[in-house]
């Protein structure tokens, strides 16, 4: 009925706080950019030869952890004072409402991204202009797998006891298809290669299979 | 005589194995408005979620007006306002911005006016543009009723919706929903205030483990009549 | 609509067959043994090739049993019928014994055949992921408080588990290619008189299976209605 409206409604409201307090945004780009140091001190000087398959783990690693950094605080504004339980009560398809808080996750990831991209690129010394769409392309992919089910069961992990315990261990296992499926089309894009065909495919799979499954799952995520 | 605007019959929800309510039977027409009492973990808030749809029961029927709420959840949600002990505000944003959301979630074709007007009639407009994590209990609890009265509902559900005001923001709110009952609403009060519940409600029931144990309406329903019944109701088992 | 008074047809048949099932069980894992016993030895790998007839039958438990949790998941987010939460857990707590199985009789047979325990492999790295699924199942679940919103969780997890199951097994082809497993299912991979008892194996640790499952879900009724009675006894 008036689903479009409501994830709308959703998505300037997440936008409105993230922009108030901009704790996540803030969290989630130290947080990658710290991994960036972390790998170059963690990891033997490579021969030019080897950065670009290697960059593309080490980058999609970095995009899962900050990812789930800022999935565990997507909900935590709605339980401040039970929002959650006014959220359930709109007379509409929940599904809606996820997709709003789903697409507010992704608008987030998708900016980390590229800023931690771009730090990968100068402190690895890539040049990355070049591949800016297909990367972009394949960057947005993986994000929407991420934030799928990343936004259900982040969801589902704040009424938990431990949610930040608990998010990444429910995650992790779940996102491997997608973290498998972008790094292999990231590095062979690295590599010089043309697109492939195969991983993004099974981006492509992956992401609808999550996005449908969420969006069903999720009407039951805020019953009581 | 019109149909009820709450039926519920042989109400019966457990928690996994954990009985919460054993057997309501209640009816409440249109205008009306039912206080439910009952110590902590009697099932008030329990009944009040399988009224608001968030529940599903195990056994018995619930009906809303529209049929029940758990099978026909989103028309039920529409004709049902909910306002809690919890604001369901956002902190960061304002009170304006709180109501404009609330609006959009129920559809409303104008929710700005709608805010705009709520505000006034909570005498609010002063604060509409501050941000509610620095309101006042009073104030908060005043803009989270406009929440629940954004989209005009037939029914209001309240769950001990007292907690934390004080004396005079207690006496407006008492006020209001009086005068919201007056206007043709059905009211659920959960309450542990014996005094507001009698002068707010023209029915009440007392709810002990999972069970009615007393009701009255009219003239009976007094301050002291619950007291009273509160008494020999909860006392001698605990 | 499910009530305590009537029990489910899954708390029904999972007391009356616990018994059945177990004498199944024992009777084909007798035979099983046997014929494991004298099966030829396998002219290349040695006697280490007999891990075959235990591994393989536990890999095929371990996935049915999360299959099991994630069909059940549907049908308890569907009925609400409490039943089918108990049926999924146990199908979980089955699963996770015989993956972890796999996962300890695998690198055995993998020490004696290629010389070391654990290879990436495809297979491998999907039962480890298979594993790692069910562990953060039995979490969810532990994790989360009041029955319902548990069941309704540990559902939705279930359901969301099975199709990265089948992502995983595509997805990790594109990462290795190091395909060292060998194809158990192919045709010719089993020597003469290796059948029988590989059939035997299959059904045998089926047998396990289901007695086990039906005896975890029998007991995780007994113990709902156990906790129903105290709490009513206590209420009166």
């Amino acid at each position: 009925m008036n689903g479009y409206r409501v994830l709308v409604a959703v998505l300037h409201k997440e936008m409105l706080t993230e922009w108030r307090s901009r704790d996540r945004v803030i969290a989630m780009l130290i947080f990658s950019l710290l991994v960036v140091v972390i790998y170059h001190f963690a990891l033997p000087e490579l021969p030019s030869s080897e950065v670009p398959s290697t960059v593309s783990g080490l980058l999609w690693s970095a995009y899962l952890f900050a990812a789930i950094l800022g999935l565990n605080r997507s909900f935590s504004a709605e339980l401040e004072n039970h929002a959650l339980t006014g959220l359930a009560m709109a007379p509409l398809d929940r599904g809606w409402i996820f997709l709003g808080k789903a697409l507010a996750n992704f608008i987030l990831l998708i900016f980390i991204q590229a800023l931690t991209a771009t730090a990968f690129a100068l402190g690895f010394d890539l040049d990355l202009r070049s591949l800016f769409l297909p990367l972009a392309g394949i960057f947005a992919l993986g994000a929407v797998g991420i934030t799928s089910v990343g936004t259900l069961f982040a969801a589902i992990a704040v009424r938990t006891r431990n949610q930040e315990l608990l998010l990444p261990l429910l995650l992790l296992p779940l996102l491997m298809p997608i973290l498998i499926a972008a790094t292999t089309a990231t590095r062979a894009l690295l590599l010089g290669e043309p697109v492939p065909g195969t991983p993004v495919r099974m981006l492509v799979m992956a992401d609808t299979i999550f996005l449908v499954l969420s969006f069903i799952c999720f009407e039951y995520v805020l019953d009581d | 005589m019109n149909p009820p605007a709450i039926l519920v019959q042989a109400l019966e929800k457990n928690y996994g194995p954990v009985p919460a309510l054993r057997g309501v039977d209640l009816e409440v027409a249109a205008g009306e408005a039912i206080a439910v009492l009952g110590p902590n973990g009697a099932g008030k808030s329990t009944l009040l979620n399988l009224l608001s749809g968030l529940t599903r029961p195990d056994k018995g029927t619930l009906n809303v007006g529209v049929g029940e709420p758990c099978k026909d959840r989103r028309r039920a949600r529409a004709r049902i306002g909910l306002i809690g002990h919890e604001t369901f505000l956002y902190p960061t944003l304002t009170a304006r911005e709180n109501l404009i959301f609330a609006g959009e979630l129920y559809g409303l074709a104008n929710p700005k006016q709608r805010a705009d007007e709520l505000l006034a009639e909570q005498q609010l407009e002063h604060a509409a543009h501050r941000a509610v994590k620095g309101f006042s209990r009073g104030m908060a609890q005043r803009v989270a009723i406009a929440r629940g009265l954004i989209h005009d509902p037939p029914i209001l559900l309240l769950d001990e919706p007292f907690t934390g005001l004080d004396h005079s923001s207690t006496e407006m709110l008492c006020a209001k929903l009086c005068r919201i009952r007056d206007a043709g609403k059905t009211i659920v009060l959960v309450s542990h205030d014996l005094a507001l519940a009698a002068k707010i409600a023209n029915q009440a029931i007392l709810l002990v483990r999972g069970q009615i144990v007393h009701r009255c309406s009219g003239q009976q329903l007094t301050q002291s009549h619950l007291e009273q019944q509160y008494r020999t109701a909860v006392e001698p088992r605990s | 609509m499910n009530s305590s008074t009537t029990t489910h047809w899954i708390d029904r048949n999972a007391a009356k067959l616990g018994t059945p099932s177990l004498l199944l069980a024992l009777l084909l894992t007798a035979v099983w043994a046997v014929s494991v016993v004298t099966a030829p030895v396998d002219s290349a790998q040695g006697l280490i090739q007999k891990t075959l007839y235990v591994h393989v039958p536990c890999a095929f438990a371990a996935y049915m049993g999360f299959v099991i949790t994630g069909l059940c998941g549907i049908m308890y987010l569907w009925k609400e019928e409490t039943a089918y939460d108990r049926l999924a857990y146990a199908a979980a707590e089955v699963g996770i014994l015989f993956c972890s199985l796999v996962l300890i009789t695998g690198p055995i047979w993998a020490r004696g055949t290629w010389g070391k325990w654990w290879s990436w492999d495809a297979r491998l790295a999907v039962t480890v992921l298979l594993w790692f699924l069910y562990l953060a199942y039995l979490l969810l679940r532990s994790f989360s408080e009041g029955s319902p919103r548990t069941a309704r969780f540990a559902a939705i997890y279930g359901v969301v588990g099975v199709p990265v199951i089948i992502l995983n097994y595509f997805a990790i082809d594109l990462a290795g290619g190091r395909a060292m497993h060998p194809d158990n299912l192919e045709q010719g991979s089993l020597g003469a008189g290796m059948g029988m008892p590989f059939l035997l194996g299959v059904l045998a640790i089926l047998a396990i299976f289901f007695h086990l499952l039906f005896t975890r879900t029998e007991v995780e009724t007994l113990r709902a209605e156990e906790l129903r009675t105290h709490l009513l006894s206590d209420s009166h």
